[in-house]
């Protein structure tokens, strides 16, 4: 495939944040540190993706990969940390990917003879209860501050690269340095754009889609470009993978963008990492924006084949459902959490006004919340038909 | 006294602008019970008040409480002690002015009256005059201790079973079994509790992949109803005297299932009625800050329901759900936040069983509590006021009888506060917690090692906590001889009512957003926790927090200490696995059909707990996990 080439086999990245994935092992909810030290990097300028906890080392490794991450920190306290540990060592260096670091640190389970084992297995760092929270700052910006060595991969982008290749290459493709030429005729997948305020559910509704999807078929492949926003030169906690349950799974490519200033719901980056991912034979790629106000209408036909508007029913009154353009431009609107006691009169109010638009939109109520949601799989089929 | 019961829904606005709201759609009119819980408990606050001014004003009130206190101070037995002090058993304010009685006798009660401030019985740790005690009890237990030669179980004669309760869990159920045995040599009454290895708590089992590593980690590992015949071998499960306490939320209608089964398998079916004990199953908590749910909210109730309604009718001894506030603490809330939130959690069960049917009459004497206890200073009356507000609560919002107005208290000191530094001090920090726990009344209590920051505890700091127990119960003067010798100080009384108006201000913002389940969905009491663990973390940083040996009076030549770490060694581990492999397989024939019967009961509304007993014997625990995963789903991760 020649659709794409690239303009720079440099590493492209000299300055952009430093990227991490921070995680809480398998069994463990120890949560209460690494949110904590999540906020501690973010303040110093970090992009963080947090994974949460109860995170398995398979699960840690592919989001790390998929992340194009500079290091992996895992916060363990209940125990079984050595193995756990020198699995997630292991499965990146089985996955080509022993450059992306791992450190870690955790209750006093990690005794001074584990660490010293751990360090010598490849961890760059074993933090003790007590360590001054800029030490751990510091330790980050000396040893991962640098870009990864690794080159971005050689050859083009082509129909279904590793998740490794897939994600160097988004690197490039968000910060501009590698251009993917525009052959429509070779897209064969469908992209959905999913947006709505904060607090809607997008993250939920998606991860449920993702659960309907892989259910359907059992070689399909989906892939998520989901954004979280944040300041120009400042760090961001990329969390929606934290509370994504089905979406975990190796066929999912999942990639989080920080907005780094762009307004209006993605990023600068996000058209590019969007051909890239519609070239790289998934059958479906669903975008997510951050939660967005009223004005916003981040889908170009350019970039999304559908696009779904996520509503909350408390939206406040009808004037306020006038104001919100989305509701023009979305071709389904999903009432999540349509449990509450507003869901009926905000599905009336919104039924007329798309009556109004003529354009054969459509609404649908969902409880995005609740397993096997009678709602959630019309809106599948309505996507799959 | 005014019993007053109060309407769950509040009133509309008078004002005309409840009208607007349900226009604009954003007034809800479902209103949270933690309103009325609030109403209750300032309604009871100028109760007391008006009995002060009335025991004031007029004479024959003042009269008649003025001859019921001379009563009270002649009716109470006296002792005396070792170096010949005589004692009233139980202590009373020194006062004869009759507001001050009224305020003591209706504000806090006597211990083991309404409300209950000083105590949910009367008599708590005293020890009893005569040479009458457990030790001549016909029981196995008490038989059981009798051959044993321990002079101790011959000196104390305690009223009631002693509050020492230690939690352990290790290795595989073998080790643990072990462990309990030693435990016990140095109790007079067997009370265990039993502490979970990861993938337990996770619901998967040892063969699940990348648990390796976490089998018998900081617990015990259970696969099978087996390992759970193992655990408690050499116990007599039915016997009088036996209690034992398992921490377990997610999969604990599985796990308790798997205790009923292996009770029966040992004991016959006779046994079930009598067992006792408690099991945690408190999944609200989870939610907010342990983190080891595995089901949907919705679900995860319903089968704790289903087991609430199962040991009501048919284990009536049992404790199905031990309300907690201990892991709040833990993952950094302040005490008010810990007893705020485990107070409306405990409110929200009670609600939620009542929607379901149950007669709260029935199950509110089968709620029990569990709470932290550091060293900040609200920690001087936080049981205390806990206590009042769940008599009034109980009493005035849901009509229960006396019985079901007792905050039965469990109490561990903070693991938190406990640090590696010169660890050997956390032996200090621990006896005064103990110290703290016990003038706050509780009803059992676990005292943490003081190696506990690096490992499960070894032996040797196991009995030092254990004994610092005794020491204060038994060798002390403090508790034994006289009820209430320390409650009631100026500063006790002055942090009560800052609790109190704390507390009630949680009680108001949860019930502004909805009313707890409402809350969670708002992410109200995480965020509040991680808030106030972030400041906790901040202070201690900048020293403003002193942790003595971290940020204050640091040894620079201050080592890592030389304490034995335990570990499950490989063996066992791949122990576990080979008998979980040989369950499987012993059971293959059965195990499809089974989990489908219980695939039946879970989508035709039936008592998932009654089938799960059934369940437990052809499946291990990640396989009826998996089934129901399938059904219900996953727990989707609050962050």
């Amino acid at each position: 495939m020649k659709a794409a080439a690239m303009s720079n086999r440099q590493s492209p990245i000299a300055n952009r944040p430093i990227r991490l994935l921070t995680a809480v092992p398998i069994c463990d909810g120890h949560d209460s540190a690494i949110n904590t030290i999540n906020l501690e990097f973010i303040r110093h300028g970090m992009e963080v993706i947090y994974l949460g906890y109860h995170r398995s080392a398979r699960d840690i490794v592919r989001a790390a990969i998929q992340e194009d991450v500079r290091a992996i920190g895992i916060s363990s306290y209940n125990g079984g940390h050595v193995e756990f540990f020198a699995e997630v060592l292991d499965l990146l260096k089985k996955n080509g990917a022993a450059d992306i670091g791992v450190f870690g640190g955790g209750g006093g389970t990690i005794t001074s003879a584990d660490a010293h084992a751990m360090e010598k297995k490849g961890v760059g760092r074993i933090f003790f209860p007590g360590t001054p929270l800029a030490e751990m700052v510091t330790f980050v910006r000396e040893a991962y501050g640098r870009t990864r060595k690794g080159r971005l991969p050689k050859g083009t982008p082509n129909r279904r690269p590793s998740d490794y290749d897939l994600a160097r290459w988004l690197t490039a493709a968000e910060a501009g340095s590698l251009q993917i030429a525009n052959h429509k005729s070779q897209i064969a997948n469908l992209t959905v754009g999913v947006t709505g305020p904060g607090g809607a559910g997008k993250t939920t509704l998606i991860d449920e889609l993702a659960l309907r999807f892989l259910k359907a078929d059992g070689n399909a492949r989906l892939a998520i470009l989901s954004h979280d926003p944040s300041l120009m030169g400042k760090g961001a906690l990329l969390g929606d993978r934290a509370t994504m349950i089905y979406s975990q799974d190796d066929r999912v490519f999942m990639r989080s963008l920080a907005t780094r200033g762009q307004t209006g719901g993605l990023s600068q980056g996000t058209a590019r990492c969007l051909q890239l991912l519609k070239r790289s034979g998934f059958d479906l790629v669903l975008v997510e924006t951050v939660g967005t106000g009223q004005e916003a209408m981040p889908f170009g036909r350019e970039l999304a084949d559908k696009t779904i508007l996520v509503m909350s029913p408390d939206y406040g009154s009808r004037l306020q459902l006038q104001k919100i353009v989305m509701l023009d431009a979305a071709d389904v609107v999903v009432v999540n959490k349509s449990d509450l006691a507003a869901a009926k009169t905000a599905a009336a109010e919104i039924e007329q006004r798309l009556a109004l638009n003529q354009r054969g939109q459509k609404l649908i109520s969902t409880v995005a919340k609740c397993h096997r949601d009678e709602g959630v799989d019309a809106l599948f089929r309505l996507l799959f038909p | 006294m005014l019993q007053t019961f109060r309407p769950y829904v509040r009133k509309f606005p008078q004002d005309g602008s409840w009208l607007r709201c349900a226009l604009e759609g954003a007034w809800k009119p479902a209103m949270s019970i933690l309103a009325s819980i609030v109403d209750a408990v300032e309604a009871h606050g100028r109760f007391v008040e008006r009995q002060v001014a009335r025991v004031r004003n007029d004479p024959k009130w003042r009269d008649q409480i003025l001859k019921r206190w001379r009563t009270l101070r002649a009716g109470a037995s006296n002792v005396t002690t070792p170096t010949g002090l005589k004692l009233p058993r139980l202590a009373l304010p020194q006062t004869n002015e009759s507001g001050e009685i009224a305020r003591y006798l209706y504000g806090e009660g006597l211990p083991g009256e309404f409300p209950f401030v000083n105590g949910a019985y009367p008599e708590m740790y005293l020890e009893g005059d005569s040479a009458a005690g457990i030790s001549n009890s016909k029981s196995q237990i008490a038989n059981r201790k009798s051959q044993i030669v321990n002079p101790k179980s011959k000196v104390a004669n305690r009223k009631s079973e002693e509050p020492t309760r230690l939690f352990a869990g290790l290795g595989l159920a073998d080790d643990t079994n072990q462990r309990f045995h030693y435990l016990t040599r140095q109790q007079r009454s067997i009370r265990l509790s039993t502490a979970f290895d990861g993938p337990t708590l996770y619901g998967l089992d040892s063969d699940a992949e990348g648990v390796f590593g976490k089998i018998g980690e900081g617990g015990v590992a259970i696969d099978t109803v087996e390992d759970m015949e193992r655990l408690y071998a050499g116990f007599p499960l039915g016997d009088e005297h036996f209690s034992v306490s398992m921490t377990i939320n997610g999969p604990a209608p599985v796990i308790l299932a798997m205790y009923v089964a292996a009770a029966r398998r040992r004991f016959g079916p006779d046994t079930v009625a009598k067992l006792r004990g408690t099991i945690q199953a408190d999944i609200l908590k989870e939610v907010q800050a342990q983190n080891e749910i595995i089901f949907p909210l919705d679900a995860s109730l319903r089968f704790l329901t289903d087991m609430v309604e199962f040991t009501i009718t048919h284990m009536p001894r049992w404790y199905p759900i031990s309300i907690s506030g201990y892991h709040i603490a833990e993952a950094g809330a302040t005490p008010v936040q810990q007893a705020a939130y485990t107070l409306s959690n405990g409110f929200a069960y009670v609600e939620w069983f009542r929607k379901r049917g149950l007669d709260v009459n029935q199950f509110a004497p089968r709620l029990s509590f569990f709470l932290d206890c550091g060293l900040d200073i609200e920690y001087l009356a936080l049981a205390r006021v806990c206590r009042k507000f769940w008599a009034v609560g109980m009493r005035d919002v849901f009509g229960a009888n006396t019985k079901g107005q007792l905050f039965k208290l469990h109490t561990q000191t903070s693991g938190r506060s406990l640090i590696a530094q010169e660890f050997k001090n956390n032996v200090t920090r621990t006896a005064v917690e103990l110290m703290l726990a016990y003038i706050n009344a509780t009803n059992s209590c676990h005292s943490n090692s003081a190696d506990e920051p690096f490992t499960t505890p070894n032996e040797e700091y196991v009995r030092l906590a254990a004994q610092a127990q005794a020491i204060l119960l038994e060798e002390s003067g403090l508790f034994k001889f006289m009820m209430n010798a320390l409650s009631g100080s100026p500063g006790m009384k002055i942090v009560e009512r800052a609790l109190e108006e704390g507390i009630l201000n949680e009680f108001r913002e949860i019930d502004r957003l909805g009313g707890v389940r409402a809350a969670i969905e708002h992410r109200y009491q995480r965020s509040q926790i991680q808030a106030a663990a972030h400041r906790y973390e901040q202070q201690i940083n900048d020293s403003t927090r002193p942790i003595i040996g971290l940020n204050r009076y640091r040894d620079a030549g201050d080592k890592a200490p030389a304490v034995k770490v335990i570990r499950t060694p490989r063996q066992k581990k791949q122990l576990q696995l080979d008998r979980l492999m040989k369950f499987k397989r012993r059971h293959r024939a059965e195990t499809g059909r089974a989990l489908d019967e219980l695939s039946q009961v879970v989508e035709s509304g039936g008592n998932v707990f009654a089938q799960l007993i059934h369940t437990v014997e052809h499946c291990s625990l990640g396989q009826i996990t998996g089934r129901l995963h399938e059904l219900v789903g996953h727990y989707r991760p609050s962050v």
